[in-house]
C-alpha cells in the first residue's frame, strides 16, 4: 500500500510535470507569434484604443474587426480606415441605430440654434449640449425626425438613442450689419422700425419730413455692404437712392421693396416682381383683429423668371424673392403692416416682428462660414462608418480575441501555482 | 388712408371734448410745414374702444376729474405696450386743479411713475428746434397768463421711447382756434404740435 508520503511526490511530480507543460506552451506559442504569417484580432469599441495601436505597431496583425456597440469616434473610424488603406482587413459587426443631426441658425439677430434629428421610427431620441440634457423626444411612428428649437445652447450637441451619438457642432451667430429703412413718415415706417428693433436688427432710417429736411440717422451714406445688410425699401422716397440700391445689391447686400418702392421704375430691373393697384384690407369690426389676409394688399404680378413666390393670401401673391449674388431682393404685396401688430390681437405685435424679421433675414446676405473640420462634428455616425469601412459583415467565428484574450495570464498563474504548491510541498515534508 | 390722422380721445368721465378747434389747427400746421401725408378731418376715438389702435397718437384734454373705466385701461395699457404715443394736456393750466390730479393719478396707475422729460430730449429737435424745452404759452406769461410756468413736460418711456407725453402747459387753450386766425400771430404757437407729430411718426 502506498504510503501517504508516495501520493504527495505523486503530487509533486505531477506539479513538475504541469510546469514543464506551461512553459513549453508559452515558448511554443511565442514561436509560433513570430513564425505566424499574420493574425486577425476582434475587439470592441470599448478597447478599441488598444487594439488600434497594436495593429498600428504589430506587422503580425493582418486583419481587425470590431464589434459596434457604441459609437466609434471619427478619430477611431479615421484610424481603421488608415489601418485598411495600409493593408489590415478592417471589418466591422453590430446594427447601430441610423441617427443624424443638423444644427443650423437662421440670419436673424435673435434666432434660436434649431437642431433637426433624423431617426428610424419609434426611436427615443436624447438631444443634449454640453451643459446637459436639452429635451428628450421621441421620433413619430413614420418616422423621419423631430426638431428641437432652443436658446443658449453650447456646443456641441448631441443627439443619442442608447449608446449611439450623433454629434454636431454649433455654427456660429451669423455676422450682422445694419439695415436701413427708406420710408415717409408714417406707421408703417416706425413700426417696421420698431419690430426690426425689437428683433435685434441694427436699424437705421431716413424719414423725409418735409422738402429738405429729413429725419435720418446721423453718418447714413454711403451705401454699402461694409455697412448695411439690407435695404428696406417702405415706399417711392427711396426713389431719391435707387442707383444706390442697384450698387448696393450689385456689391451683394439685399433688398426689401414694399408698398409703393415696388412700382418704382427704377427699381423695376431688380425687383423679383411688380405690384399691382392696391386693394382695400378687410373692414374691421369692433373687437375684430387683423392677420396678414386681411391686410391692404397690392398683389404681386409679373414675377420675373428666377422669381419664387413665397406668400400668397386669396386676393393674390404677397411675398416673392429672387437671388441676387449671397443675398436676397424680396418685394412684399402687403400694405400698411402695422395695423397688423397695432390690430392683430394679443399675437399680433409679436407676430409683425417676426414676420419682418424673417422677412429682412431672407434678403440678408449668407456670410456664414462653412463648418471646420476639426469642429468635432459627427453628425450620421452610421452613414460615416459605413462610407469609412463599408457595409457590416457576420462577426468572424476563428478571429482571435488578442485584446481580450486570458491565455498569457491563465499560464503564468498556473505555472506559479504550480511553483509554489511544488516547493511548499516538498519543504512541509522535510526535503529539499 | 392718409399716412396721419389726428385723432382725439373720448373718455368715458369728464370734458374731453374742451378744445374742438384743436385738432384742424394741428392738421393745418402739419399740412403747412411738413410733406406728412395728413388726412384732412381728425376723428374721434373712444379709449374704450379697439378702434383706437388705429390711431398711434392719441390726443386727450380736459377741465374736469378723470376717471378711466376698467376697459379703457386695460386699453391704455395694451396702447403703450405696442408702442401708442398718448399726448395729455391740462386744459386748466393748474398744478393743483382737478383734471392734473385726477388725470396723473389714472396715468400712474396705467403707465407706472411719471417722470420729468428732460429738455434736450429728442422730442424738442424732431423737427423744429426747441432749445429751451416746451414752448411757454400765453396762459403762463405775466400779464395775459398767471406767470406760473411749467418749464418741462412729464412723461413715460418704454425702450427709449415716449408711450406717454403730459402736459400742465394747457396748450389746448393755445392752440384752440381757428386755423385761418394763425395770420394774425407774429410766431404760429403751433410748431410744438410738429414736432410732437414728427416724433410720434418716426420714432
Amino acid at each position: 500500500m502506498r504510503s501517504r508520503a508516495d501520493l504527495r511526490r505523486g503530487v509533486e511530480w505531477l506539479l513538475r510535470a504541469a510546469l514543464v507543460v506551461a512553459l513549453a506552451v508559452a515558448l511554443w506559442r511565442s514561436m509560433m507569434a513570430r513564425s505566424e504569417a499574420g493574425v486577425a484580432r476582434r475587439t470592441t469599441v470599448r478597447a478599441l484604443p488598444a487594439a488600434l495601436r497594436e495593429a498600428a505597431s504589430a506587422p503580425a496583425v493582418t486583419g481587425l474587426h470590431l464589434a459596434v456597440s457604441e459609437t466609434p469616434s471619427p478619430l477611431q473610424r479615421a484610424w481603421l480606415v488608415a489601418l485598411r488603406r495600409a493593408g489590415v482587413a478592417v471589418t466591422w459587426s453590430g446594427s447601430p441605430p441610423a441617427i443624424a443631426a443638423e444644427a443650423s441658425r437662421a440670419r436673424e439677430p435673435r434666432a434660436p440654434a434649431r437642431i433637426a434629428v433624423a431617426a428610424s421610427a419609434g426611436a427615443k431620441i436624447v438631444v443634449a449640449d454640453s451643459a446637459g440634457v436639452v429635451d428628450t423626444l421621441r421620433v413619430g411612428a413614420a418616422g423621419g425626425g423631430a426638431l428641437v428649437e432652443s436658446d443658449g445652447l453650447i456646443s456641441p450637441v448631441t443627439a443619442s438613442s442608447g449608446p449611439f451619438a450623433a454629434r454636431v457642432a454649433l455654427p456660429q451667430a451669423p455676422e450682422s450689419r445694419a439695415v436701413l429703412v427708406l420710408g415717409r413718415p408714417s406707421w408703417e415706417s416706425k413700426f417696421v422700425i420698431f419690430a426690426l428693433g425689437e428683433a435685434g436688427w441694427t436699424v437705421r432710417a431716413r424719414l423725409p419730413v418735409a422738402p429738405g429736411v429729413e429725419e435720418a440717422t446721423a453718418g447714413l451714406l454711403p451705401l454699402d455692404t461694409s455697412r448695411y445688410d439690407v435695404v428696406v425699401a417702405l415706399d417711392s422716397t427711396a426713389s431719391g437712392l435707387s442707383a444706390g440700391i442697384a450698387r448696393f445689391v450689385a456689391q451683394g447686400g439685399g433688398l426689401v421693396a414694399a408698398g409703393s418702392a415696388t412700382r418704382l421704375a427704377s427699381l423695376r430691373a431688380l425687383l423679383p416682381a411688380r405690384a399691382g393697384e392696391r386693394l382695400p384690407g378687410r373692414i374691421l369690426l369692433e373687437g375684430d383683429s387683423v392677420t396678414p389676409p386681411g391686410l391692404p394688399l397690392r398683389p404681386l404680378a409679373s414675377l420675373a423668371a428666377d422669381a419664387v413666390v413665397l406668400e400668397r393670401v386669396p386676393a393674390g401673391v404677397a411675398l416673392a424673392a429672387r437671388r441676387a449674388g449671397r443675398a436676397a431682393i424680396v418685394a412684399v404685396g402687403y400694405d400698411e403692416s402695422w395695423r397688423w401688430r397695432m390690430l392683430g390681437g394679443a399675437s399680433g405685435a409679436a407676430s409683425h416682428r417676426a414676420w419682418w424679421s424673417r422677412t429682412v433675414a431672407l434678403a440678408a446676405p449668407d456670410r456664414s462660414a462653412a463648418p471646420s473640420p476639426s469642429s468635432g462634428g459627427d453628425a450620421a455616425p452610421l452613414a460615416a462608418l459605413v462610407g469609412a469601412l463599408g457595409a457590416p459583415v457576420s462577426p468572424p467565428a476563428s478571429a482571435a480575441s488578442e485584446t481580450t484574450n486570458a491565455l498569457p495570464v491563465i499560464l503564468l498563474v498556473m505555472i506559479v501555482l504550480a511553483l509554489v504548491a511544488e516547493t511548499a510541498s516538498r519543504r512541509f515534508r522535510g526535503a529539499r | 388712408m392718409s399716412d396721419f390722422v389726428f385723432a382725439t380721445a373720448q373718455y368715458e368721465s369728464g370734458d374731453w371734448d374742451s378744445a374742438p378747434l384743436v385738432p384742424a389747427n394741428i392738421i393745418d400746421t402739419i399740412a403747412r410745414y411738413t410733406s406728412i401725408d395728413v388726412a384732412p378731418t381728425g376723428v374721434i376715438v373712444p379709449l374704450s374702444s379697439s378702434s383706437m389702435f388705429r390711431y398711434p397718437l392719441l390726443y386727450l384734454t380736459g377741465h374736469l376729474p378723470v376717471r378711466f373705466s376698467e376697459a379703457e385701461r386695460a386699453n391704455l395699457r395694451r396702447y403703450s405696450e405696442l408702442g401708442g404715443l398718448l399726448f395729455v394736456d391740462d386744459h386748466n393750466h393748474d398744478v393743483d386743479g382737478t383734471f392734473h390730479k385726477t388725470a396723473t393719478e389714472e396715468l400712474s396707475r396705467v403707465y407706472g411713475p411719471i417722470k420729468t422729460v428732460p429738455n434736450t430730449h429728442a422730442l424738442y429737435r424732431s423737427f423744429f428746434r426747441f432749445d429751451d424745452g416746451p414752448p411757454t404759452t400765453s396762459h403762463e406769461l405775466n400779464g395775459w397768463g398767471d406767470n406760473l410756468v411749467h418749464k418741462t413736460l412729464s412723461g413715460v418711456e418704454r425702450r427709449g421711447r415716449l408711450v406717454l407725453l403730459y402736459s400742465s402747459k394747457d396748450y389746448s387753450s393755445e392752440w384752440n382756434y381757428h386755423p385761418q386766425n394763425k395770420r394774425f400771430l407774429s410766431v404760429d404757437n403751433t410748431k410744438f404740435a410738429v414736432n410732437l407729430v414728427v416724433y410720434a411718426l418716426t420714432r
